[in-house]
Formats: structure tokens, C-alpha cells, sequence
């Protein structure tokens, strides 16, 4: 079909476009090699085959949004089609005489049924996609979806906040549609012969132009020059999401969600040593720089961020695409000295570093398998390191943690206090063999407003005829919060402080109130060397009641409950049976509200925010929760059952029992601890003496 | 040796603080149980040294130390006791006392009680309670020897019986006070513009249970509401979350106020003696073993927050 | 410049304190460092990173725990530890104020920094002591020492925000109230490197000499009065304050 300067032209230009792609992708891999090393992947076919079929079926984003995840569907098999379509076309191009209109009838030997097919499917795919572009183009440009935008306090990289990712989705955005367009036009003006009914949009729009030989060449240079110009860009823009998101899915964490990877990468090469954390991008583990270039700021991360909700200056996605156009300036903008600016400075401010709860929605979220937490992790680490100014409270939990092994700055000896105001002794494990070691945690043991329910939980351990024992004041807090504000080297005194404790006790496994050293216990200290069976309550008291040690008495049909899934339970530890099954036996009237399980959304309290003195204005995310709570509750309210709002976490009890105070719900809703259900539903019950102290 | 006993006094802009007089009114009883005298110490001049009730009130009225200057004072009191060899020497346990009475002790090589909460004579021998550990222990310890010096904290003896008329004598310095290491430079006073909380007639006090800096603000609002104004233990002011001028207690302001609302202190001896005699103490704290409770009219084991917060509701 | 900071392992306050023969049951207590030490501390390593010169951190170990401490000064900045290897945890100011001046006096040090009280300075304080044996000039309760040219300037605070401030010719002793900055962070990773790697010098103890004080009765206060307590959920506590406010005539 073209001439043969055409040809020649069309050659010359394939190769410059080649050469830029080529260039774009080394440098890609060559910045992601910047990074340092990551935890090793295991069985990478595998997991390459698992990403082919999560990508095919878009599992991973169809988890939120299902509208716009069709349409996204529409898209990227319109893309993947069109790749096959730009193929033929410059098949169309150049082989004299090769033309698939009218079932390639004029192709000596083709097979018409194929050719059918791919008329068809490839006719059809372009009205998806010029569908699927349109709907997203007038998303962002007209109604301007507040979803795809930052708040005000997000620091952005300067051409991120001058509007470069709308700028890249403009240009894809039109060139999909230019491309569209013209490869549907090049195909109408090729219907010499009328129309082609396996070609429907094409033959429309041919009744319209009618068939001409300029247009067809006009329109296949439109169409096959902006691929040419689109593909190299791709690799320079947002949109090196097309080739990277899959790969990344691929590479995506394999080790349990609740282990942090390691301060310093374990692997060394060539005998480098390593600062732990992150001061500058590359600092950061290769998949994180990876990470930058698989995202492409959907957003879905900051829907689901309990600090963004809370106004705090956090946006994971910002995070990302801040990262994304620092190494494109360092790169191949030509500013290399970018690579050794703070990332504090350039890609999250420290309000926002401070700010992340570590409840890992993002990372759950995440279409693509970002991390973007496990940055802030790195670089709260390096910033702990070198001395940054940390927020007061934070910093007098860290020195009370140093010293007396809990964050309340109460004396070591005083952890089991708790335990001499019941009415039998609870075993000292370091003293004597136990089949259970209960790991109390920190807010069990201290704090007043939970101690009621510390208490219950070694009353129906006691009535099961569980053997079980707690370490006194050998129990340090286990740790997960300090690793996750950033002192790895705390958090590794505390897991020796621990093991050590551990080892001079005899038991079968642990049992933890807390879903917080349930995590760091389970995930995390085997790396240290300390492999037990761990176990959340729940799940100890579930099973006394199926093996029949404990027996429902009452059937507590009277209340009509929801369950707030604990992030570092649920999302994190996959615990999410255990509990409802409780709920289930105990014969309450149980609702879910709509986030729950993986969707449960962070009570706030989180990555050391518990700690933290500053309580920043705007609806916490607590508040927000208890709120959920009510409005689910109350379809099913006005049979004058008692609303109850059911946690199993000591933290929950906290931040659930003040959001109730602070958003004037009380009488309408009130937060129980699993452990009081329990209790009532067996029938134990607290002394009258405490009760009235 | 003598049956004397010593009392340093202290003046700040020509007037004598309530220790000064707790301390002579004491020592007077004191000294007729060792048969001797109470002298009361004045040191610098501008101040009208005639006010005591002591046996004798010696008057160095050196310009030298007409401000506090601890080389100059430890050095003249040094050569005084030396001289008198009194039985005991009292100081108050402030910030002028603090950094006299344990120097002098190693100086003379005699005991020293520090945080002194009663001194009294039984047998002729000498028992001082302490109260130390934060105020979570008091110690009776007898000082070995035949001089002792005690560092009283201030509260624990009527101010009233050390008032009197008693002729100061004016004696010149016992040392050269020239070629001193230590040079007073200039009395800093504190900003203009803050609050007088020792006028105001309702004070939110914060302790170190207010968790941080950022939280001072929620103290604040309600103190706005209360028409009151916030104020502070040691530990909030000494971490930089409060000015010094907000701090109440020892080292701090005496202040007497209509009400003392007290958001998450527990109520060391330091505060305590600060804030005692406010006519209504209500003190909200988290550990319901808090000493404060013993102090407070009205208690409440709470969470500070959550009360504050209840409260900006209701008000 | 060489600044000495004198510091004190006393028992914790944060627990219980049993008593036991007329004093406090030693072997009970978990022992921390006196919390004006961490100013202190903090005050040295400031005038260094102004001035330059070293900090050297020396403390009595009383019941030989004392590294711990001095490692974290390590890590704040202090460039020498030395422990006084007494092990007699009932080893009162004077007494520990005699073994430190001892050790000091060989350090040749132009200031002497510590903490402007403890919690169990029944005795008084060390840096009066140090002070006093070592024949120097004391002054506590500051809250800013600059050091120039062999003469420190120091602020003393006194109640109601007043601050005097003098002119001090080194070496003296100085109690430090509080640093002009709050005490930095010490970062566990780097005081456990440092555990590992520097060297605690020790000092065996002289002959020292108590205060002289004969323990007769140790006990917690006599409780003369308690509060009237307030019940109820913080809602229920803030009507009840605001209800006795009003009828109080103070709202």
C-alpha cells in the first residue's frame, strides 16, 4: 500500500521510535537497579503466571470501584487487541497486497474465518476503547472526579502539583482516541467495495467518507505515527504503568504481610554496606523504585488511607508519583543529582511520614502491588537514625519502651500488677510449665480502661481449665509499633528482651489479647529465631467453646452487633473467622458494616499514632467508623435490642470507646470488647468488689 | 559548739520570701529546745533586715549581694557558720537554698537534709523527716555530729510565728568579696505580655499527662471557656511546652487561686507546694493511686482528654 | 574544653518503692537515671557541638547497671564514660560526691555538669558536694550555659519566669534545671553499637564518706485526707464538674 519513499520514511521513523523506546526501558531497569537489594524472590515463573491471570481477569482492581474497573477492563483489552491491530496495519503497510478488508479476500490463502474474527473483534475493541478513553477523559476533564485529585497539604513534586499526570493522561487520552479514530478511518476508506458486515464500525463510517486511496494512507500514517511517538513517550510518562504494573504484580511481596522487610537488606552485594532506612531514593529496595513506575495514580490508595481521611498530609499515591517524576528529572531530564536529594524534602514531607497509621490499606488495595508503606517504614527508620525531632509522645514511649519495656512509662515490676486483683493466681510461666503462655501486651496490662477486660479474659481461661500462665514483669512490649514507627533497633532489643523471657519459660504456644504482638509474634520473630504457635483469643476461645470447655449458658439475642476486623488481625493475619464464629455462638444479632474484613477501615491508632501528642483537628477515623457503625445498625434497629459496637483489640477499646464520647453516640451504640460477650454469654462475671472500685 | 541555729533567709527585689519566715519561726523553737539562739542571716542590701522574729538577725548588707550570686553567699555563710558554729543551719529548699546548703555540708564536712518537711528536737537529739522518692517516702534520719544543716521545703512551718521586729546588726562582710568567679550580669524579668498566674483567680494546671506540646492547646480552650488561664507543673515547663512563667510549685510560681483544675499531674511534692491552698482542687489523672488524690477536693481517675473534651461540650 | 557531667543512677520512682532496715529495699527497685541527668547531659553535648572540646559522662555505679546509662550518653554525644565500681546501692550523695570529685580531679575538667536535683538526694545533691570537695563555685538550677573564651555564661532560673543570669569564670560546678533544648533521642540501634563497641573505663572506688545521716523510720506519707472522687464516664465526670463550677459561683 505505501510507496516506496513511504516506506522509507515509515522505516526511518520506526527505528527513531525504537531507539527512544529502547532507551527509555534501560534506563527504567537501569534505575530500578539503583535500588538496593529486597528480600529474594521465590518461584518466579510461578509468579509470573499468577500476574498473567490476575491481569487477564483484573482481579486486583476490580476489588473497589467495579464501574470504572469495567471500563478499565474495556480499555486494556482494547489495548491489548490494538497491539495485534498496529501489527496488521503495518502489515498493511508494507507487503504489497496484503489487505484484511472484506475477510482478506484479496489476500491469496487467508484464512477467512480467523480474518472474520479479527475484523470483528478488532472493529468492536475500537469502539470500546474510544468509549472507555471518553468516559475516562471526561471523568478527569469534566467532572473532574475528586478521587484523581490531592488535598492541598499533600506535598507534590513541582510538576506533579503543575498538573504532569493530567498532562500525560491528556496525551494518552488523545492519541487513543487519534489512533482510534484513524485506524477506524484508514479501514472505512479501504471499503471500495461497500460494506463489510464483519467490519460494523468501519462500514458506518465509510457510508459517511466513502472509500478513497489518499485517505487511507493519510489515516494510516495518523494512526501508526502516533504509536510511533506514544511508545517512547509511554516510557517517559505515568503510563509505563502499561508495561510495568504486570511485572511489578509479579515481583509483588511474597513474604507474610505482617514482616517488614529488614532495615538493611539482608543480601549484600560486592561486600556494600548499608545505612538502614531511607534517606534518599535509593535508599529503597529495587521494587520500591519499581513501584513508582507500575503506578499510575488512581488513587485507590488514598480512598482507603485513614490519614488522608483524617486530613493529615498523606497521600500513598502522591508518594508514588512524586517518586516517579524525581527519577524521570533524574534521569532522563538529566538532573542525576535528584537521586541523592532527601526524600523528605522531595517526595513526602515528614507530617506525612509521621502521619501513617501502618494499617497496610494501601498496600492491600493497590491494583499494581505497591508498597507505598513499606516507604515510609524506610524512611521514618533513616529519620530516627539521624536525629530528627520527633513528636514528644512519641519520643517519651520510645525512651519508656528503652527503659521499663512499655510505652506508659510505668515500672517494669508493675506489669503483672493486674493479675494480683483477681481471685485466683495466675501461673508465672517463667516459673513453671504452662501449655499456654498469654502474651498480654502493654494497653492489657496497664491500661485502667482495659484492665476490666484483661481481667475477664483470665476469668474464662480460668473457668475453661486452660492451662495457662503470663511472663510478669519478664514481658516486654512485643515491639510491632516501635518496628513500624521506625526503631528497628529498639524493636530488636525488645524481641531479645522477649526471647529471652520466652526461653526461660516452658510452654506449648502463645496467646496474645493483643492483635498488635500477635502480628510481630507470629510474622516477625521467627526471623530472630522465635518459632511458636501464636494465637489471637479469638481463636483460643473459639476453640474452648467447640471442644465444650466452655459452654454458652445464655444466648445473647439481645444485642444487635457489628465487628470492627483490627488491621493487624484481619487484613494483616487473615483472622477474620474466628471472631464472627464467636459472634455466632454467643447468638448475638450480627451485622457486617460494608468495610469489613480486608475492607475494615483503621481505627487511627496504628504505627506509634497512639503515641503521638498531637491530636490534629478534623473527624478521626475512629469517629468516622462508630459512625459506619450506626447507620448500619440501624436498618436493622427498632426491636429495642441493645447496639453494640464489638472490638478485639485493647486499642480499639480506647480509640472506639472516646470516638462513641466524641461523636455523642453514647447511649445509642456502646463498644465491647469480645471477651465481655463472652463472659456474659457463659456466665462469668466480675466480682462485685471490682465492679464497684 | 552552740545551741544557735542559723536560718539563711531570702530576698528577691526587697522583700523576703514566706520561707524566710517559716524557717525563723521554727528556728526559734528549735533553738530554745538546744538552749541556744535563732539567727536569722540576711544577705545584700536594699531590703529591710528588721523584720524577723528571731533571737538576732545579722544584716551583710555588701552590695555584692544584693542579687542572689551562689560564690558570693556560699562563701560568706561559710565563714559565718565557721564562726558561730551554730547548731544548725537552715535553708530553704529553693533554687537559692539548693545550691548553698549541700555545698556548704561538704564544705564544713557536717550532715545535710535535703527536702525537709519537719525538723524537731526529742532528747536533745535532732530528727529531720524528708520527703523524698517524689514525695512517695518520708525518711526521719538524725544527723550525726554536733552540727547539722537542714534544707527546709517551703509550707512546712507557719509563716506567721517567724514575723517580729528583731534588730538586724549590721556586720561587714567576714570575706573579701572581690576577685569572685561568679559575676551577677542582669535580672532577666519574664516577657511582657504573658499573664500573672499567681493573680488569676482560676488556673487549668497541665501535667506531664497532657502528653505533648500540641495538647497544651486543648488545655487552653478550655481554660478560655473557664475564664481561666492554663498553667503548669515542672516537667511541661521544663520540656519547653510552656513558658517559665506558667510554672507552679517550688521552682515555680505559689499561686492561691479560687479553683485549680488539674488535667493529668499527680501531684509531686515540688507542684504541691505550689498549689496547696487553692481553695478547690479538682485533679483529673489516669492512675487512681495518684498523690494528687490526696490533696485534691475533688478527684477523677479519667482520661484527661475525654474529660476536657466532655467539658468544652457542656460549657 | 573538657565538660564532666556527674550523673546519678537512682532507684525509679515509676514503681512501688518497699522498704526495707529503715531504707528502701534495694534489691526491689529497678534503678534509672535521675531525669535532671538527661538535661544535663544534653547542656554538655550542646556547648561541644558550639564550642567544641569533649564530654566525658562519670557516675557511681551503684548497683552495677550503670553501662546502660552511659552508653546512652555515648549516643547523645558524650565522647568518655567512666563508672566508680562501688556497687553499694545505699551509697548516699556525699558519699558518691567524694568518689566523683576523686575521679574528677585527675580529668583536669574546665566545667562540671549535673543534674540540679534526684529524687533521692536526701543528703542534698552531687554537683554542690563535687563542688565543695573539688573547692569550686557552684550554681544550680540553670537552664542555658554558653561557653567563651574561659568564662560561661549562665542563665538561673528562679520562679515566675525570672532568670538571672552571670558571668562565670571556668571551671565551675553547675546543676543544670533544664537544657535549652529538650534531650534528644537516642536512637537504640546506635547505643546498642555502641554497647558492643566502646569501652566503659572503671574507676575503683576511694574511701568515700557518708553524709552522716542515721536512718530512723522510712515510710509513705501518712494519706491525712482524700478527694472526693468523681464517678461515671468522662461525660458523666465533666457534668458533674461543671455542675459543682456553677454552683461554686465559678462559672
Amino acid at each position: 500500500m505505501l510507496t516506496p519513499f513511504e516506506k522509507f520514511v515509515f522505516f526511518i521513523l520506526a527505528l527513531i521510535s525504537a531507539g527512544f523506546t529502547l532507551h527509555g526501558f534501560v534506563t527504567i531497569i537501569r534505575t530500578i537497579r539503583l535500588g538496593r537489594p529486597a528480600p529474594p524472590l521465590k518461584n518466579l515463573p510461578q509468579a509470573f503466571w499468577k500476574a498473567a491471570v490476575t491481569v487477564l481477569l483484573q482481579r486486583t482492581i476490580l476489588r473497589t470501584r467495579k464501574l470504572l474497573s469495567v471500563i478499565h477492563m474495556a480499555l486494556f483489552f482494547g489495548l491489548i487487541t490494538y497491539a495485534f491491530v498496529n501489527l496488521m496495519d503495518v502489515l498493511e503497510g508494507i507487503v504489497p497486497g496484503f489487505d484484511l478488508v472484506y475477510s482478506g479476500k484479496h489476500v491469496p490463502g487467508a484464512p477467512l474465518a480467523l480474518v472474520r474474527a479479527y475484523n470483528l473483534i478488532s472493529d468492536v475493541m475500537s469502539g470500546f476503547l474510544l468509549f472507555a478513553i471518553t468516559v475516562f477523559l471526561v471523568r478527569r476533564f469534566i467532572l473532574k472526579d475528586k478521587a484523581l485529585t490531592y488535598r492541598e497539604n499533600v506535598l507534590l513534586y513541582p510538576k506533579v502539583k503543575a498538573g504532569g499526570p493530567h498532562k500525560d493522561s491528556l496525551i494518552v487520552g488523545v492519541f487513543v482516541i487519534m489512533h482510534v479514530s484513524a485506524h477506524l478511518m484508514s479501514q472505512a476508506f479501504r471499503l471500495a467495495e461497500g460494506p463489510d458486515p464483519w467490519m460494523p464500525l468501519a462500514s458506518f463510517l465509510n457510508s459517511i467518507s466513502g472509500a478513497s486511496q489518499i485517505g487511507v494512507h493519510i489515516a494510516w500514517w495518523v494512526s501508526i505515527g502516533w504509536v510511533m511517538f506514544i511508545i517512547p513517550y509511554l516510557t517517559r510518562s505515568k503510563h509505563s504503568h502499561f508495561f510495568m504494573a504486570p511485572v511489578n504484580l509479579a515481583l509483588a511481596k511474597q513474604n507474610p504481610r505482617g514482616q517488614l522487610d529488614p532495615a538493611i537488606p539482608l543480601k549484600v552485594i560486592d561486600g556494600k554496606t548499608f545505612e538502614p532506612g531511607a534517606r534518599v531514593i535509593t535508599d529503597l529496595a529495587w521494587k520500591r523504585i519499581l513501584d513508582a513506575y507500575a503506578c499510575v495514580q488512581c488513587n485507590r490508595c488514598q480512598d482507603v488511607c485513614p490519614a488522608n481521611f483524617y486530613g493529615r498530609p498523606l497521600s500513598p499515591s502522591a508518594l508514588e508519583v512524586n517518586k516517579r517524576y524525581l527519577l524521570k528529572d533524574a534521569t532522563f531530564g538529566g538532573h542525576p543529582e535528584l537521586l541523592q536529594a532527601p526524600l523528605v524534602e522531595k517526595v513526602i514531607s515528614p507530617e506525612a511520614v509521621w502521619s501513617c497509621t501502618t494499617c497496610y490499606a494501601c498496600v492491600r488495595i493497590c491494583p499494581v502491588g505497591n508498597e507505598p508503606m513499606a516507604d515510609i517504614v524506610d524512611i521514618r527508620r533513616r529519620l530516627i537514625l539521624e536525629g530528627f525531632e520527633l513528636d514528644s509522645g512519641v519520643q517519651s514511649a520510645l525512651q519508656s519502651l528503652a527503659t521499663n519495656g512499655n510505652w506508659m512509662g510505668k515500672g517494669r515490676r508493675l506489669r503483672g500488677r493486674w493479675a494480683k486483683e483477681l481471685e485466683f493466681p495466675i501461673k508465672n510461666a517463667a516459673e513453671e510449665a504452662v501449655e499456654y503462655l498469654w502474651f498480654v501486651g502493654d494497653t492489657a496490662s496497664f491500661d485502667e480502661r482495659v484492665l476490666p477486660n484483661t481481667r475477664m479474659v483470665a476469668r474464662i481461661f480460668h473457668q475453661a481449665g486452660l492451662d495457662f500462665g503470663i511472663l510478669y514483669q519478664q514481658e516486654s512490649n512485643a515491639g510491632n509499633d516501635v518496628r513500624r514507627v521506625g526503631e528497628e533497633g529498639l524493636f530488636e532489643q525488645l524481641v531479645e528482651q522477649n526471647l529471652a523471657a520466652f526461653g526461660r519459660a516452658q510452654f506449648q504456644r502463645i496467646v496474645t489479647t493483643d492483635p498488635h504482638s500477635f502480628n510481630t509474634l507470629r510474622n516477625e520473630y521467627p526471623q530472630y529465631g522465635g518459632r511458636f504457635e501464636v494465637e489471637h483469643y479469638t481463636m483460643v476461645l473459639l476453640r474452648l467453646l467447640e471442644e465444650g470447655r466452655l459452654t454458652v449458658k445464655q444466648r445473647l439475642s439481645h444485642y444487635l452487633v457489628t465487628y470492627h476486623d483490627p488491621c493487624y488481625l484481619g487484613r494483616y493475619n487473615g483472622v477474620f473467622a474466628a471472631p464472627r464464629k464467636l459472634l455466632e455462638r454467643i447468638g448475638v444479632e450480627f451485622h457486617e458494616m460494608p468495610r469489613n474484613c480486608e475492607n475494615s477501615f483503621c481505627c487511627g491508632a496504628g504505627g506509634g499514632q497512639i503515641w503521638m501528642g498531637k491530636v490534629p483537628p478534623g473527624e478521626r477515623p475512629a469517629e468516622n467508623r462508630i459512625r459506619e457503625a450506626l447507620a448500619t445498625l440501624q436498618s436493622y434497629a427498632g426491636n429495642g435490642k441493645k447496639q453494640l459496637f464489638i472490638v478485639a483489640c485493647p486499642k480499639d477499646m480506647i480509640m472506639y470507646s472516646d470516638a462513641v464520647k466524641t461523636t455523642g453516640s453514647e447511649g445509642k451504640i456502646e463498644v465491647r470488647d469480645i471477651i465481655q460477650l463472652v463472659a456474659e454469654a457463659v456466665g462469668v462475671v466480675e466480682p462485685v468488689s471490682e465492679a464497684g472500685a | 559548739m552552740s545551741g544557735d541555729v542559723m536560718v539563711i533567709t531570702e530576698h528577691m527585689e526587697g522583700k523576703f520570701s514566706d520561707v524566710s519566715f517559716e524557717l525563723v519561726g521554727k528556728a526559734r523553737e528549735l533553738a530554745e529546745a538546744f538552749g541556744g539562739e535563732s539567727i536569722a542571716l540576711v544577705l545584700g542590701g536594699g531590703v529591710d533586715a528588721s523584720v524577723f522574729a528571731s533571737h538576732a538577725t545579722l544584716h551583710v548588707a555588701d552590695a555584692a549581694l544584693n542579687h542572689f550570686n551562689p560564690e558570693a553567699y556560699a562563701r560568706v555563710i561559710e565563714a559565718l557558720v565557721k564562726e558561730r558554729s551554730p547548731r544548725l543551719v537552715m535553708f530553704g529548699w529553693t533554687v537559692i537554698g539548693m545550691d548553698l546548703a549541700a555545698w556548704l555540708s561538704g564544705r564544713m564536712g557536717v550532715p545535710c537534709v535535703a527536702y525537709a518537711k519537719d525538723v524537731r528536737v526529742e532528747n536533745g537529739a535532732l530528727i529531720v523527716s524528708s520527703q523524698a522518692y517524689g514525695g512517695k517516702l518520708i525518711a526521719e534520719v538524725s544527723p550525726e555530729g554536733e552540727m547539722a544543716i537542714v534544707a527546709c521545703l517551703a509550707g512546712s512551718f507557719p509563716a506567721e510565728a517567724g514575723h517580729g521586729s528583731t534588730q538586724a546588726t549590721v556586720i561587714p562582710s567576714p570575706v573579701d568579696l572581690g576577685g569572685l568567679k561568679m559575676k551577677f550580669l542582669e535580672v532577666i524579668k519574664p516577657e511582657a505580655g504573658d499573664v500573672d498566674i499567681t493573680t488569676q483567680t482560676k488556673l487549668v494546671a497541665v501535667g506531664r499527662g497532657i502528653g505533648g506540646k500540641e495538647n497544651i492547646e486543648l488545655a487552653e480552650e478550655l481554660a478560655e471557656k473557664l475564664g481561666a488561664v492554663v498553667c503548669a507543673s515542672r516537667p511541661v515547663v521544663d520540656a519547653g511546652w510552656l513558658p517559665r512563667t506558667r510554672q507552679v510549685g517550688k521552682s515555680g510560681l505559689k499561686v492561691k487561686p479560687k479553683l485549680y483544675f488539674m488535667l493529668g499531674i499527680s501531684g509531686a511534692p515540688e507542684h504541691l507546694e505550689g498549689m496547696k491552698d487553692a481553695e478547690l482542687i479538682i485533679a483529673i489523672n489516669t492512675d487512681k493511686k495518684a498523690p494528687i488524690f490526696n490533696v485534691a477536693h475533688y478527684g477523677a481517675v479519667a482520661d484527661l482528654f475525654e474529660v476536657t473534651e466532655a467539658m468544652l461540650e457542656l460549657l | 574544653m573538657h565538660i564532666v557531667v556527674a550523673i546519678k543512677h537512682i532507684p525509679s520512682i515509676a514503681d512501688e518503692l518497699p522498704v526495707r532496715h529503715n531504707n528502701i529495699d534495694f534489691d526491689s527497685v529497678d534503678f534509672v537515671l535521675n531525669e535532671w541527668d538527661e538535661h544535663s547531659i544534653e547542656q554538655a553535648v550542646l556547648i561541644k557541638e558550639a564550642v567544641g572540646g569533649t564530654v566525658t559522662v562519670i557516675g557511681v555505679d551503684v548497683i552495677g547497671e550503670l553501662d546502660n546509662a552511659l552508653h546512652l550518653a555515648l549516643a547523645k554525644g558524650a565522647d568518655r564514660a567512666v563508672k566508680i565500681a562501688a556497687e553499694e546501692p545505699g551509697a548516699d550523695s556525699h558519699q558518691q560526691a567524694k568518689w566523683l570529685a576523686e575521679a574528677i580531679q585527675n580529668m583536669s575538667p574546665d566545667l562540671i555538669l549535673s543534674g540540679v536535683q534526684a529524687s533521692n538526694d536526701l543528703d542534698g545533691q552531687l554537683g554542690p558536694l563535687i563542688a565543695a570537695y573539688l573547692d569550686l563555685p557552684y550554681i544550680g538550677g540553670t537552664s542555658a550555659i554558653e561557653v567563651t573564651n574561659g568564662k560561661a555564661m549562665v542563665l538561673k532560673e528562679f520562679p515566675g519566669g525570672i532568670g538571672m543570669r552571670y558571668e562565670i569564670a571556668l571551671p565551675f560546678v553547675a546543676g543544670v534545671q533544664a537544657a535549652p533544648k529538650p534531650p534528644r533521642y537516642a536512637p537504640v540501634s546506635k547505643v546498642r553499637q555502641i554497647a558492643q563497641t566502646a569501652k566503659v573505663e572503671t574507676i575503683e572506688p576511694g574511701e568515700g564518706e557518708s553524709g552522716g545521716l542515721r536512718f530512723l523510720k522510712m515510710a509513705p506519707p501518712v494519706v491525712t485526707g482524700h478527694a472526693e472522687m468523681i464517678q461515671g464516664t468522662a461525660k458523666e465526670i465533666a457534668a458533674r464538674i461543671v455542675e459543682l463550677l456553677k454552683s461554686r459561683g465559678l462559672l
